[in-house]
């Protein structure tokens, strides 16, 4: 399950280089920047000297999508962020994780109204959910956590495909 | 607090004369009256939308509240983006929000909602756009005399206090 | 002469002085979307340039991808409520959101807040302030390059945000503020928490300066970029930081004292060059008198109520209810319904870490707000920077644009 065996089709069992692969995978997982209001704060917190996200490969925020393989959504995604979003993930290459930080970007949160989308998985497909608002950044971190077991388990999202 | 009301008509003139005496705008924001008492002329539906703006003098230290009654349909005041190019957003917003339609500010547009946005959110018939929370339904506890807490096993109810009946735990695999 | 006057000068040598002078739209201009997903703009601001090269010689803000819809969800709640949804607005000078509309609440109910729940605030609103400017310092070295800024500049922050978990319980987005004063008191420990801060404070900041204050790289980019004159940051509305950079001498603290801002002993810092420069020095100047202001106020805090205990507007301590019938009755309408509000309308601003912050309130008799609308300053300063940018570099747009230092939340609503 995930690492290389999804890319060599039926022909060939991989088990160790699976694992080699996918270890590699957590241990290096780029976000893309995608801050969006309070949880920004918290996510930049988290890269900073006392929470220190760089003991697990992170602290390079990527710019471009394109050179990043995780996004964690920081933050509320209103009506008109919903396309720039979407954008965003499908420029991402794979393969893709996402994160949604915060109640807003896990359920629409404080704000049942007309100006955010409620839960940013209408839009694009989420791993790990971290609620909290915003999130203390050992919560972020429990969520990064989580998510790298999933990667070493070798799970896509649920539901999507593995290309 | 000191709160004056001009008309519309007059308004150019009004904020030339305050910006000639040093008077410094702080804030331009729309308001819907439909819900108050009286308003600014008794709650006269052709008056329901006004502008309220917020002057600062910086020498004298003093405020004021100047109320702009929006008249016409589309509710339509002056702009005054020519003297006050700070107004340039908040008269976006207003129009955005509100639906208050200024004139002569060119590039008058939507500000914080989506271009097709139809509608304008902050008006009072206008519902906050919530969903509402959809409970699960509970299976109703069981008490057989008052002051006993429900016991499914002993008592031979269905349910137990987490609602759920034996029969869900042992397929769910709990211990 | 900076390196933005060598540029143009350079263009102006080779014959190409007709391009920058004259902006007569011409074929050959491009156009840049700038954002909203971008490392060096503030949050999720757009911006579109038409660039003759290097040089923007137009830049629109685009600004709703933050929009939120706070003024109308404060509507749908009791006006205890509202402070949780104002408090979002700007993220970073949460606190400074809290206070403008807890002072409006309490001009239109008519009622006194006791000094110690004044002096309370002051002092939270002051570590607040210190806070944002925190983030500025960190941000504004990041973008220009100077990446331990932002680290520095995170640490302290973390000190600060201790002790606001520690009062509030809350590290961000801490709703305390309350229409009468704050919510709790404070803890047992708090002198001993702020005293450790103002002791370190100062320190830090030389640590700062010397990073940054005459690093000529530093100096080279800020010196005689982003300027904007005294007549223009009038009529385009900024206050705050940038206003008092361009040598106009207001700040709402002293001029037109508010809560315990009256009795206390601070400067105001002043600079006439309207450059990025001019902007880092007043924000710099500002810790340093926020750490002096903090420490008069720990010195000086006076006993008593946190907050007004008119029965009609507070629950009542838990232990009344044990023998007061009509505590019990208070408790429970205030829990439910909440207080209501005489109906009219106040405006209140004060002064906070990005100019002024002002709420206005409308009230129609009932538990909940009829209307409210914040002036945040940020939404007025992102009008700013075409003014700032326009004929400047793209390079000089980023520091422009980290001096301005908006914060989408209070911009977006």
């Amino acid at each position: 399950m995930g690492g290389v065996s999804d890319t060599l089709g039926t022909n060939f069992v991989t088990t160790q280089l699976d694992k080699l692969v996918n270890w590699a995978r957590k241990s290096s997982l780029w976000p893309a920047t995608f801050g969006l209001a309070c949880c920004a704060i918290e996510m930049m917190a988290t890269t900073m000297p006392r929470h220190d996200l760089a003991r697990f490969g992170m602290e390079a925020f990527r710019g471009s999508p394109r050179q990043s393989d995780l996004m964690i959504v920081a933050g509320r995604v209103s009506q008109k962020m919903a396309p720039v979003l979407r954008h965003i993930y499908d420029q991402m290459t794979e393969p893709k994780w996402v994160i949604s930080m915060g109640v807003c970007a896990s359920s629409g949160g404080v704000f049942n109204n007309y100006a955010l989308v409620q839960g940013v998985d209408q839009i694009v497909p989420v791993d790990i959910y971290v609620p909290g608002c915003p999130p203390r950044p050992e919560m972020l971190m429990d969520g990064i956590m989580l998510l790298h077991d999933k990667i070493q388990r070798g799970e896509y999202t649920s539901g999507r495909q593995a290309v | 607090m000191a709160s004056q009301w001009v008309a519309a008509a007059e308004w150019p003139e009004k904020v030339a004369s305050l910006t000639r005496e040093g008077w410094w705008l702080a804030d331009l924001c729309a308001l819907d009256t439909i819900g108050l008492n009286g308003g600014a002329e008794d709650n006269d539906p052709s008056k329901r939308f006004e502008v309220v703006t917020q002057w600062l003098h910086r020498e004298r230290k003093e405020r004021v509240t100047i109320h702009v009654p929006a008249e016409g349909d589309p509710p339509s005041v002056p702009s005054i983006i020519e003297t006050w190019p700070e107004a340039t957003f908040m008269e976006r917003e207003a129009y955005d929000l509100m639906g208050i339609v200024f004139d002569g500010h060119e590039g008058l547009a939507r500000l914080l909602m989506p271009e097709n946005w139809e509608g304008h959110p902050l008006r009072k018939d206008y519902g906050v756009g919530k969903i509402p929370i959809q409970w699960i339904p509970q299976p109703v506890m069981q008490v057989d005399a008052p002051g006993q807490a429900p016991d499914s096993i002993s008592a031979g109810h269905q349910v137990d206090r987490l609602g759920q009946s034996p029969v869900d735990r042992e397929e769910a695999g709990a211990p | 002469m900076s390196v933005h006057e060598s540029v143009l000068h350079a263009l102006d040598e080779r014959g190409h002085g007709a391009y920058v002078e004259s902006f007569d739209p011409q074929d050959d201009h491009m156009v840049l979307n700038m954002g909203p997903v971008h490392p060096a703009t503030h949050g999720v601001l757009r911006l579109l340039l038409e660039l003759d090269g290097e040089i923007v010689v137009r830049c629109e803000p685009v600004i709703g991808y933050l929009h939120t819809g706070i003024e109308k969800e404060c509507e749908d709640n009791n006006w205890r409520g509202a402070v949780t949804c104002v408090t979002r607005m700007d993220y970073l000078s949460q606190l400074f959101n809290e206070q403008a509309y807890c002072m409006a609440v309490e001009e239109l109910l008519g009622i006194e807040v006791p000094p110690r729940g004044k002096w309370i605030r002051t002092m939270m609103v002051e570590l607040n302030r210190l806070q944002s400017h925190l983030v500025w310092f960190g941000t504004q070295g990041l973008d220009m390059g100077a990446i331990s800024a932002m680290f520095y500049g995170f640490r302290e922050r973390e000190v600060i945000t201790d002790f606001f978990e520690m009062t509030t319980g809350y590290r961000m987005n801490n709703s305390w503020f309350v229409p009468g004063g704050t919510w709790d008191d404070l803890p047992e420990g708090w002198e001993r928490a702020v005293r450790s801060i103002v002791r370190m404070m100062p320190a830090r900041l030389d640590e700062y300066e010397n990073l940054l204050s005459t690093n000529p790289i530093f100096l080279e980019r800020t010196r005689g970029v982003g300027a904007i004159s005294q007549e223009d940051a009038l009529k385009i509305g900024s206050s705050g930081p940038i206003a008092r950079a361009t040598g106009i001498d207001w700040d709402l603290r002293r001029d037109m004292p508010y809560e315990a801002y009256g009795e206390l002993d601070f400067e105001v810092p002043l600079r006439s060059d309207g450059d990025v420069y001019a902007r880092y020095e007043v924000r710099m100047d500002e810790m340093r008198q926020s750490v002096r202001l903090v420490e008069q106020l720990l010195d000086g805090m006076p006993g008593g109520d946190h907050k007004n205990m008119d029965p009609k507007l507070t629950p009542p301590p838990r232990a009344e209810l044990n023998r007061s019938m009509e505590a019990v009755i208070h408790h429970f309408k205030l829990m439910t319904q909440g207080f209501t509000v005489p109906p009219g309308e106040a405006y209140v601003a004060v002064e906070s870490s990005r100019g002024e912050l002002g709420a206005y309130v409308v009230s129609d008799g009932g538990t909940a707000p009829y209307r409210v609308h914040v002036r945040d300053p940020s939404f007025v300063n992102v009008q700013a920077i075409p003014v700032m940018a326009e004929r400047g570099l793209v390079a000089d747009l980023i520091a422009t644009i980290a001096s301005v230092d908006p914060v989408m939340g209070g911009v977006d609503r």
